[in-house]
């Protein structure tokens, strides 16, 4: 996962999705999640993770980066399949289930700067652990750095190579030994600034206002709306099951559509 | 083991709504007892260590579908308290992610905080039978008996999800005998017999139960290979932080250090 791709996708993007405000974002992907949950039919899952994949080609979100992210927990959720699922169409759909509760998170992240997605739940949780969250999401930014100039370190090093499998083994470790005291050094250097600037052991977050009240109101809508779907078909039980490839074309057809318009757009 | 790769939406409410309530009171009782001291001192180190093992967990195995975790590591530097804060965090930030699933945070922050405690508790006890030199040995021994725990940890909470509704599914159009599916026009698409209650004949509603014992003997298989080579990294890891800066291992990261601060310039 490349954090600094997600924070720059969330930060300049424009689309009236970045723009919309962090709460509408963050009560549709409740909504949009439990609509997953819910739903033990397939196709209805396949179709709300189509619909979300429509939002994200019509914001503009780096293709690869977002649904190479929301692929990742496929891969885990296959292997579970393939351990615990009783039958193929079961399996599909613990992937199906993954990818699309994935793709929800995603696209949040990639449209919402992370102070704004933890401003919520830094308000329920102790402030030791919403203030740690926030400078872990920070933090992983400085590591990840450091943890790339190392292993270009250990490249030229040869510590990678295959010749030297014992060598290579232990400047591997050395280089995450040292990234470990990296870590902990820049802590407490972390601590000191903070200290200098007045921390007084709580971080305030500033949600900045909606740019379009309208907007947010009709993402919160159209959330509800799919929750409400998803809550029919369940209820519906199999009574409703044959016509579940309508919702499935409908989300075909909205990621076309979106398609269409980013490429017409450029 | 670590941390759960289950779907949302595959486990019953109940589970993961009674894992959510128990971690949340885990890292509740956590925060309040490292209140107690320099709360403020720990906000970085938490943080810092958090995104460690969040960058570990970002390389993965892919044939086994394994990745580093480093949890007994940060077990061994932050301790129980903290580890289990910790946890919470790297699960809530791996959700927002998309890796690992909103609903089964709790149960995630529960096997990997208990990773880090039962890391934490096995290699002092380690230290103290084998001693301080035998680091690696320890470390080697510590990761694999926590991961075949955890791992157990994580076929029981299956075993305890697949006997309900857990792989309960309908499939859609789809028939899972022929697996042909049918077609819905069959009886007129505006009739709506769902609406009316009439459930077609083809369509099915199936109850499954996810497998248990196919679940154990693969994770069971391919875990060792997974936990030997977490073993190896952390007790490379592990050893090298000891000879370097050995207070950080057996006095704990939380142990007072010189600040370079002048003691007037700190802001209480």
């Amino acid at each position: 996962m490349d954090i600094r791709a997600i924070d720059l996708s969330a930060t300049a993007g424009r689309s009236r999705l970045h723009g919309a405000a962090a709460g509408a974002k963050l009560a549709s992907f409740a909504l949009a999640l439990t609509a997953i949950v819910v739903q033990h039919n397939v196709l209805v899952v396949a179709a709300v993770g189509l619909g979300i994949a429509a939002l994200a080609v019509a914001s503009r979100l780096p293709s690869r980066m977002v649904f190479g992210l929301a692929a990742y927990p496929g891969i885990f959720a296959a292997v579970f399949a393939f351990a615990a699922a009783p039958d193929p169409l079961t399996g599909s759909l613990f992937v199906a289930k993954a990818v699309g509760a994935a793709l929800c998170a995603v696209v949040l992240v990639c449209t919402t700067p992370y102070p704004q997605v933890f401003a919520p739940v830094q308000r329920i949780v102790p402030e030791v652990v919403g203030d740690a969250m926030l400078m872990t999401y920070r933090s992983l930014f400085i590591l990840a750095e450091k943890l790339d100039r190392l292993r270009v370190a250990v490249r030229l090093r040869s510590g990678l190579g295959r010749r030297h499998p014992l060598l290579a083994a232990r400047a591997t470790a050395a280089a995450l030994g040292g990234l470990v005291l990296y870590a902990l050094d820049l802590s407490q250097r972390e601590y000191d600034i903070m200290r200098l600037r007045g921390y007084e052991g709580r971080l305030r977050i500033t949600i900045p206002p909606s740019r379009e009240p309208a907007f947010d109101a009709a993402l919160v809508l159209g959330a509800a709306a799919v929750l409400a779907v998803a809550v029919w078909f369940r209820l519906a039980g199999a009574g409703l099951t044959p016509y579940s490839w309508l919702p499935a074309t409908l989300g075909l057809l909205a990621l076309f559509a979106a398609v269409s318009w980013r490429v017409t757009r450029r | 083991m670590s941390h759960i790769h289950i779907p949302d939406g595959v486990l019953p409410p109940w589970l993961w709504g009674l894992g959510l309530v128990v971690a949340l009171t885990a890292v509740w009782i956590a925060a309040t007892v490292a209140k107690r001291a320099d709360v403020s001192r720990k906000v970085p180190l938490l943080g810092i260590v958090s995104a460690l093992v969040l960058v570990s967990m970002s390389s993965e195995i892919v044939p086994i579908a394994y990745h580093i975790n480093l949890t007994v590591v940060a077990g061994v530097l932050l301790g129980p308290w903290l580890g289990i804060i910790a946890a919470f965090i790297v699960e809530v930030v791996l959700a927002l992610l998309g890796h690992g699933g909103v609903t089964v945070i709790g149960l995630n922050t529960l096997m990997v905080g208990s990773e880090m405690v039962i890391g934490w508790a096995l290699f002092r006890l380690g230290v103290r039978v084998l001693g301080r030199r035998r680091v690696r040995v320890v470390t080697v021994v510590v990761t694999i008996v926590t991961l075949a725990i955890t791992t157990t940890a994580l076929v029981g909470i299956v075993a305890l999800a697949g006997g309900g509704g857990a792989a309960t599914r309908e499939t859609g159009a789809l028939d899972p005998a022929s697996l042909r599916f049918q077609n819905p026009f069959g009886g007129g698409v505006f009739s709506l017999n769902a609406l009316r209650g009439e459930a077609p004949a083809l369509s099915g509603h199936a109850a499954t139960e996810l497998s248990v014992k196919r679940f154990a003997a693969v994770v069971y298989t391919l875990g060792p290979i997974g936990w030997v080579i977490e073993a190896l990294i952390q007790a490379a890891v592990l050893g090298y932080v000891a000879r370097v800066r050995p207070t950080l291992v057996f006095g704990g990261a939380l142990s007072r250090r010189p600040s370079p601060l002048p003691v007037h310039a700190e802001v209480d």
